[in-house]
C-alpha cells in the first residue's frame, strides 16, 4: 500500500520497469495519446465530411433542374405555346407602338396647356383629329387580338390537360412503390386504387390541328391589318412643331418596321416545328442565358439566371466603384501618411465596421438613406445627373452605397497588410535616390504591393456579391435585367439579385418542385463564384510572394 | 548676409511645387479615411440616438422594461373621442370591452409587431448563438489541434486545407440553401433550433478551423521539441505547451466567430426562425420539443419588421429599439474581440 502510494507520488518520475513495460490500453485497448489522436481525428473527420456534404447537398438539389426545365420546355414546344408566343410578340410590338403614341400625345397636350395657355377643354378639342387617328390606329390590332385568344385557350387547355395527367400519373407511381412492402390484402387494395387512375395520353400532334386550323384566318387579319396601317399612315396628323414632326415620322418608320415584322412573323409561325426535340444544350441555355425569370404563372414559367445575375453584378460593381478608391485610399493613408496614434485608432475602428451586421445596413438603407437619397435626386438643380430624380428610393444605388461600406474594411484590412508587407528596403533605396514620399508612395510602395491589393479588391468583390440582407432589403426586388443602352439612369432602376432571389422564393416553393430545384441552381452559380474568386485571389497572392522574394 | 537668408527663406520657408503637392494629395487620402470613418459613425449614431431614445428613460429605472420584457404585439391606433390613441394587442381589448358602446363604428388601423417588446426575439438569438458557437468552437478546434499537430503534411491534407480556405469564402445564403437542404427536408428536422444551430456552426467552421490552425502555427517549434525531450507525451505537450500560448488568438478568432454567428440573418431565415410564435422557447412539453422548436430572433425580426411593415410614426419605435439592441450588442462583441486581440498581442510575443 504504502509502496503504491510512494509510486504515486513519483508518478512523474518513471521507474525502469515502467519504461521497459509495454503500454497497456487503458480505453478500448487503445494508450491515453493514441485515444486522443483518435478524438481529435475524429472531429476533424467529422468537420471535413459536413463541410463535403456542403457541396454534395447543394449540387445534389440543383442537379435535377435541368431535366425538369427540360421537361417542362418540352411541354412548352409540344402544347404549341412557343408557336403562340411568337404570335403574341407582333402584338407586342403594336402596342409598344401604340404607347408611343400616347406619349407623343401627352407632349403635345403639355405644349397646348403649358406653353400656349389653352384650357384642357380647349387642348383636348385641339386633339380630337389626333385621338380620331390614334383609335384608329388601335383598332388595327382588333382581329389579331380575338384570334390570339383563342389561340391561347386552345394551348393552355391542352397544357392543362398535361399537367394533370402528369400528376397522376406521379400519385400512380407512389401507389404502385407502396406496394412493394404491403401485406397482401393492402397491395390489392392499391392495385384496385391504382388501376381506376388513368393517365390520358395526349396526341399533341392532333390537338394542335385546331390551333393550325386558324391559319388563314392570322393570314386574312394580317393582310387586312398591313392594307389598314397604310390608308392610315397615309393621312397621318402633321404638326408644325419640329420636335413632335420628327417623332411622328419616327412612328410611321415604326410602322413600316411592324409591317415587315408582321410578314416575318408569318415565316417564323410556318417554320415552327412542333416535333422537334428540345436539345439539352438548348435547356440548359434557357437557364445560363434565359432572360425572364418568372414562377407560379399560368403560361409558362422561365428560369433564367440572366436577370438575377446582371442586377447582382451591377450592385456589386457599383458597390466596388465606391469602396475601392476609399479603402485603397485609406489603407495607403493609414499605413504611409498616418500618425501613429491615427493608426491606433483607425485600423481597429474599420476592422469594426466590418462587425455592423448587415440585416442592421439593410435597415438603415430603407429607414434613412433611401429616402435623403431621393430628396438629394430632387433638388433641381442636380437635374442634369442622368437617372435624376429617382423614381424609386430603393434601388441598386442605395444598396451599393451600403454594401460599399461592408466592403471597405475587407478592402482595408488586406491592402494594409500588402503594404505593410513591402520590404522596408525598397522604401529606404526611393528616400536615399531622393524622392519624396509622395512619389515613393506612387513609384515603389503601391506597384510592389499592387497584387496584393488586387487580391484584396477580389475579395472585397466577393464580399459584396454574397451580401444578402442588404441587397433583399434595398435594391428594390424587381426582376428585369438592367437596360444598360439606356444610360446612366439604369443605376437608379430596381433590379433583383441572386441571393435576394433566394432568400424571397425559398421560404415559398414547394419542396423538390422545379422551382425548388432553380433556387438550388442560382445557390450553385453563387458558390461557383465565390470559389472562382477566392482561387483567383489565392493565385495573385501567390505570384505577389514571388515578385519580392 | 541679407542675399542668402533670401535664398533660405526661398528654398525652406516656401513649399516647393511638389511638396505642395504632396500636402494636397495627403490630405486627400486623409478626407477618404475620415469619410469612411464618419458614415460608420453617422450610422451608429443615427440608430443610436433613435434607438436610444426608444429604450432608454430619463426616470429610474432609466431602461424601458417593457420593451425588452415583453413579447411583440400589434399596435391598434384610432380616434377616440377626438384624439388620437395607440394601444397594444391585449390592453385594446380590453379597453374596447369596457368602452363598448363608444367604439362602435370607430375605424381602427393595425400594425403588427409594432407594440410589446421584443424579449422572445432577445432569448432566440441568445440560444441560436450559445448552441452553434458550442457545436463549432469544439469540431473547429479539434480539427485545427488535428490539422496542425498530428496530421502529416501530405497532399490531401494540403487540398482539404484550400478547400476549408475556399469555403470560410462562400456566401452565408448559400449554407443557408444547404441547412434548408440538408437539415431541414434531408434529415427532416424541420424549422428548428437544431437545424439553425447546425447551419450557423458550420457556416463559421471554416473561419475557426482557419484561424485556429494560424494560431497554433504561431507557436514556435521550440515549445513543443523542449516538452518533448523532457519526456512528456504529445498530449501533454499539446494541454501544456501550445494550446496556453495558441489560446489568445483562438479567444480571438472565437469572439469574432460569436458577432458573425450573431449577426447573420440569411443561414437562419429558412432554417430556424419563425416570425411570430406565442410561446417562449422553454415553454416546451419534452426536452426534444425543445430543439426542435423554431424560435424568434433579433436580425429576423429586423428584417420583417424592415420589410413587411410600412414606415410611419408608429412602426418606427419598435424598427429602431430592434436595430438599436441588435446593432450595440453585437458590436460589443466585436468591440470585446478587438480590445482581447490588442492586449494579447502585446502580452504574448516571441
Amino acid at each position: 500500500m504504502s509502496a503504491t502510494t510512494e509510486n504515486r507520488s513519483l508518478g512523474r518520475l518513471p521507474t525502469r520497469e515502467a519504461l521497459l513495460q509495454k503500454r497497456r490500453g487503458w480505453f478500448f485497448g487503445m494508450s491515453g495519446d493514441q485515444f486522443v489522436k483518435y478524438l481529435f481525428q475524429g472531429n476533424a473527420t467529422i468537420s471535413i465530411i459536413v463541410l463535403g456534404l456542403i457541396t454534395f447537398t447543394i449540387f445534389r438539389d440543383a442537379v435535377g433542374f435541368i431535366p425538369m426545365n427540360h421537361a417542362s420546355l418540352a411541354v412548352y414546344r409540344l402544347a404549341g405555346l412557343e408557336y403562340v408566343d411568337i404570335y403574341r410578340e407582333q402584338l407586342t410590338t403594336h402596342s409598344t407602338m401604340s404607347r408611343y403614341l400616347a406619349s407623343v400625345r401627352a407632349q403635345k397636350l403639355d405644349q397646348l396647356m403649358n406653353k400656349e395657355g389653352l384650357a384642357p377643354a380647349a387642348a383636348m378639342a385641339t386633339l380630337a383629329e389626333f385621338d380620331d387617328f390614334a383609335n384608329r390606329f388601335a383598332d388595327t390590332i382588333n382581329e389579331q387580338e380575338t384570334l390570339l385568344g383563342s389561340m391561347t385557350d386552345l394551348v393552355t387547355a391542352v397544357k392543362e390537360r398535361q399537367t394533370v395527367s402528369e400528376d397522376i400519373m406521379v400519385g400512380k407511381q407512389y401507389l404502385l412503390r407502396a406496394m412493394a412492402g404491403a401485406t397482401p390484402e393492402r397491395a390489392a387494395e392499391l392495385q384496385r386504387a391504382a388501376d381506376v387512375l388513368t393517365v390520358e395520353v395526349i396526341d399533341f400532334k392532333a390537338e394542335f390541328q385546331r390551333v393550325l386550323a386558324l391559319r388563314p384566318e392570322i393570314a386574312a387579319a394580317n393582310t387586312s391589318q398591313v392594307a389598314a396601317l397604310k390608308a392610315l399612315m397615309a393621312g397621318a396628323p402633321k404638326f408644325a412643331d419640329s420636335d413632335l414632326q420628327r417623332r411622328m415620322e419616327k412612328f410611321q418608320g415604326f410602322v413600316q418596321g411592324y409591317c415587315q415584322e408582321v410578314e416575318v412573323t408569318a415565316q417564323k409561325m410556318a417554320a415552327w416545328d412542333q416535333s422537334k426535340p428540345i436539345g439539352w444544350l438548348e435547356s440548359f441555355n434557357a437557364f445560363a442565358f434565359g432572360r425572364k425569370w418568372v414562377t407560379a404563372s399560368f403560361w409558362q414559367d422561365w428560369y433564367g439566371i440572366i436577370p438575377l445575375l446582371s442586377g447582382s453584378l451591377l450592385i456589386a460593381f457599383l458597390a466596388l466603384l465606391i469602396a475601392l478608391p476609399l479603402g485603397v485610399a485609406a489603407a495607403v493613408y493609414v499605413n504611409q501618411v498616418a500618425r501613429p496614434v491615427e493608426q491606433k485608432i483607425i485600423k481597429p475602428y474599420i476592422e469594426f465596421i466590418s462587425a455592423i451586421p448587415s440585416v442592421v445596413l439593410g435597415f438603415f438603407g430603407i429607414a434613412m438613406l433611401g429616402e435623403t437619397l431621393r430628396r438629394v435626386s430632387q433638388i433641381p438643380a442636380l437635374d442634369w445627373v442622368p437617372g435624376f430624380p429617382m423614381a424609386e428610393r430603393l434601388n441598386p444605388t442605395t444598396a451599393a452605397c451600403l454594401l460599399a461600406l461592408m466592403a471597405i474594411p475587407t478592402i482595408f484590412s488586406l491592402a494594409e497588410d500588402a503594404i505593410n508587407n513591402v520590404p522596408r528596403s525598397f522604401k529606404e533605396a526611393s528616400f536615399a535616390l531622393g524622392a519624396t514620399r509622395l512619389q515613393t508612395i506612387i513609384h515603389i510602395i503601391v506597384p510592389a504591393a499592387l497584387s496584393g491589393i488586387m487580391a484584396a479588391i477580389l475579395l472585397g468583390f466577393g464580399r459584396v456579391i454574397g451580401e444578402t440582407m442588404v441587397v433583399l432589403l434595398c435594391a428594390g426586388n424587381r426582376i428585369q435585367t438592367p437596360d444598360l443602352t439606356s444610360g446612366l439612369g439604369v443605376i437608379f432602376q430596381p433590379v433583383h439579385t441572386m441571393t435576394g432571389i433566394i432568400a424571397q422564393e425559398m421560404g415559398e416553393v414547394v419542396r423538390n418542385s422545379i422551382h425548388y430545384r432553380a433556387l438550388f441552381m442560382v445557390g450553385v452559380v453563387l458558390f461557383l463564384i465565390s470559389l472562382l474568386i477566392n482561387w483567383l485571389a489565392q493565385k495573385i497572392v501567390r505570384r505577389y510572394r514571388i515578385s519580392i522574394g | 548676409m541679407k542675399p542668402a537668408t533670401t535664398t533660405a527663406t526661398a528654398i525652406y520657408g516656401r513649399p516647393t511645387p511638389a511638396k505642395r503637392i504632396e500636402i494636397g494629395i495627403f490630405w486627400l487620402l486623409r478626407l477618404c479615411t475620415y469619410l469612411v470613418l464618419f458614415c460608420a459613425a453617422f450610422i451608429f449614431w443615427d440608430i443610436g440616438s433613435k434607438g436610444g431614445a426608444v429604450i432608454f428613460r430619463s426616470e429610474a429605472p432609466f431602461i424601458n422594461v417593457k420593451f425588452l420584457t415583453e413579447s411583440p404585439e400589434t399596435l391598434n391606433v384610432f380616434d377616440y373621442q377626438g384624439e388620437k390613441r395607440t394601444l397594444g394587442d391585449r390592453a385594446f381589448r380590453e379597453f374596447k370591452a369596457s368602452h363598448e358602446t363608444e367604439m362602435k363604428g370607430v375605424a381602427v388601423d393595425p400594425y403588427v409587431y409594432s407594440a410589446g417588446g421584443i424579449f422572445p426575439n432577445i432569448a432566440g438569438t441568445v440560444l441560436l448563438v450559445l448552441g452553434s458557437i458550442l457545436i463549432a468552437l469544439v469540431l473547429g478546434v479539434m480539427s485545427a489541434i488535428y490539422l496542425s499537430e498530428y496530421a502529416s503534411d501530405g497532399p490531401f491534407i494540403r487540398f482539404l486545407r484550400l478547400s476549408i480556405i475556399n469555403l470560410a469564402g462562400v456566401p452565408s445564403i448559400v449554407f443557408g440553401l444547404f441547412g434548408f437542404g440538408l437539415f431541414v427536408i434531408a434529415f427532416d428536422f424541420g424549422v428548428s433550433l437544431l437545424a439553425g444551430w447546425l447551419t450557423l456552426a458550420f457556416m463559421v467552421l471554416p473561419v475557426i478551423i482557419t484561424a485556429s490552425e494560424e494560431a497554433l502555427k504561431a507557436v514556435p517549434k521550440g515549445y513543443r521539441e523542449g516538452s518533448l525531450a523532457l519526456g512528456a507525451t504529445k498530449f501533454q505537450t499539446i494541454v501544456t505547451n501550445v494550446l496556453p500560448y495558441a489560446l489568445p488568438g483562438i479567444l480571438t478568432s472565437s469572439v469574432l466567430s460569436i458577432a458573425r454567428v450573431a449577426g447573420e440573418t440569411a443561414p437562419i431565415m429558412f432554417t430556424a426562425a419563425f416570425v411570430m410564435r406565442d410561446e417562449l422557447p422553454w415553454q416546451v412539453q419534452k426536452w426534444t420539443d425543445f430543439i426542435f422548436q423554431g424560435v424568434m430572433a433579433l436580425p429576423y425580426h429586423i428584417y420583417v419588421v424592415a420589410s413587411k411593415i410600412p414606415q410611419n410614426e408608429y412602426t418606427r419605435d419598435v424598427q429602431y429599439g430592434t436595430a438599436f439592441v441588435f446593432l450595440f450588442t453585437v458590436a460589443a462583441i466585436a468591440m470585446t474581440a478587438v480590445i482581447l486581440r490588442q492586449r494579447l498581442r502585446k502580452k504574448y510575443q516571441w
